[in-house]
């Protein structure tokens, strides 16, 4: 039987969804070796990545002491309750 | 209650105990633990500064009046990370976001109209991404786009996005979190990658 090779669509399917994990299966092997000769796939996926590191990157507000102060006298701490 | 041992510390088994009994100052000492946890996860998800705030005020309150709930069969933070989702979740529907999201059942590729040709010749058709260190890039107009991306991104797929991928929960604490199957996380996951790429695209590589 003629082996079917893998298209890119398919490569971008299967990349999207293995970028965190390890691949060492024999399709994951023909997409490494299509990745290689395949300047269209390497761009999309340097792409992806960057795209998931620009939302690592991006830089997060920390809580306000007034946050804090709000919580702590909303569920009253410090005072004697029954909870 | 008795916890398993593997699934929280013995330093934070003794604090959680302590704050279920009622002990105040252990309470207290969990949600200085872990409030940024929960604030910088809130805002995330809703990518807005006074959304999160509210987000992480009513999060410790559930806490606070449901602590006795938590019986140690999933990580403190699995259970924590619920609580937020199920917030934003509640928020987003008092606010009727939910109708401004667009569907991507059929999120929109470079790879739609793209295929080898007999072959094996692919002509250049997806441009590169710039080379500049994303960290130097960061600047407002850059926050602005990805906050505009990730809020057109429904929440349901937003959610399991800023888990995995953000935050850096695996797919199976992520399907523990939101009540998913993994295959269904890993599909949500890579369509929610998909969109935000095709969002992010014009800019990144004009």
């Amino acid at each position: 039987m003629k082996k079917k090779h893998l298209s890119c669509k398919e490569i971008a399917k299967h990349i999207c969804g293995e970028l965190d994990e390890h691949i060492d299966s024999p399709k994951c092997r023909e997409i490494k070796r299509h990745m290689e000769a395949c300047p269209n796939c390497t761009a999309y996926l340097d792409s992806l990545k960057k795209t998931v590191r620009l939302y690592r990157e991006y830089p997060n507000p920390t809580v306000t002491e007034q946050c804090r102060k709000e919580l702590f006298a909303v569920l009253e701490l410090g005072k004697q309750k029954s909870r | 209650m008795k916890y398993p041992q593997h699934i929280l510390p013995t330093e934070e088994l003794a604090l959680v105990k302590k704050a279920q009994a009622g002990d105040d100052r252990a309470f207290t000492q969990l949600v200085k633990q872990y409030e940024n946890l929960v604030y910088s996860f809130a805002f995330k998800v809703c990518r807005d500064k006074e959304k999160a705030e509210e987000t992480w005020q009513d999060t410790f309150v559930n806490v606070y009046r449901k602590l006795h709930q938590f019986d140690g069969k999933s990580k403190f933070t699995t259970w924590l990370y619920s609580i937020v989702t199920n917030n934003c979740r509640m928020k987003r529907r008092k606010t009727k976001l939910e109708t401004a999201s667009i569907h991507i059942d059929k999120p929109h590729s470079a790879y739609d109209h793209d295929e080898a040709d007999d072959t094996g010749t692919t002509a250049l058709t997806v441009p590169a991404w710039r080379d500049t260190p994303l960290d130097k890039m960061m600047n407002a107009e850059l926050k602005s786009k990805l906050d505009a991306a990730i809020q057109k991104l429904p929440y349901d797929y937003r959610v399991v996005f800023v888990l995995r991928d953000v935050e850096g929960q695996s797919a199976e604490e992520t399907g523990k979190i939101l009540k998913l199957t993994v295959p269904a996380v890993k599909s949500r996951l890579r369509r929610a990658r998909v969109f935000l790429r095709e969002q992010l695209n014009e800019y990144m590589t004009a």
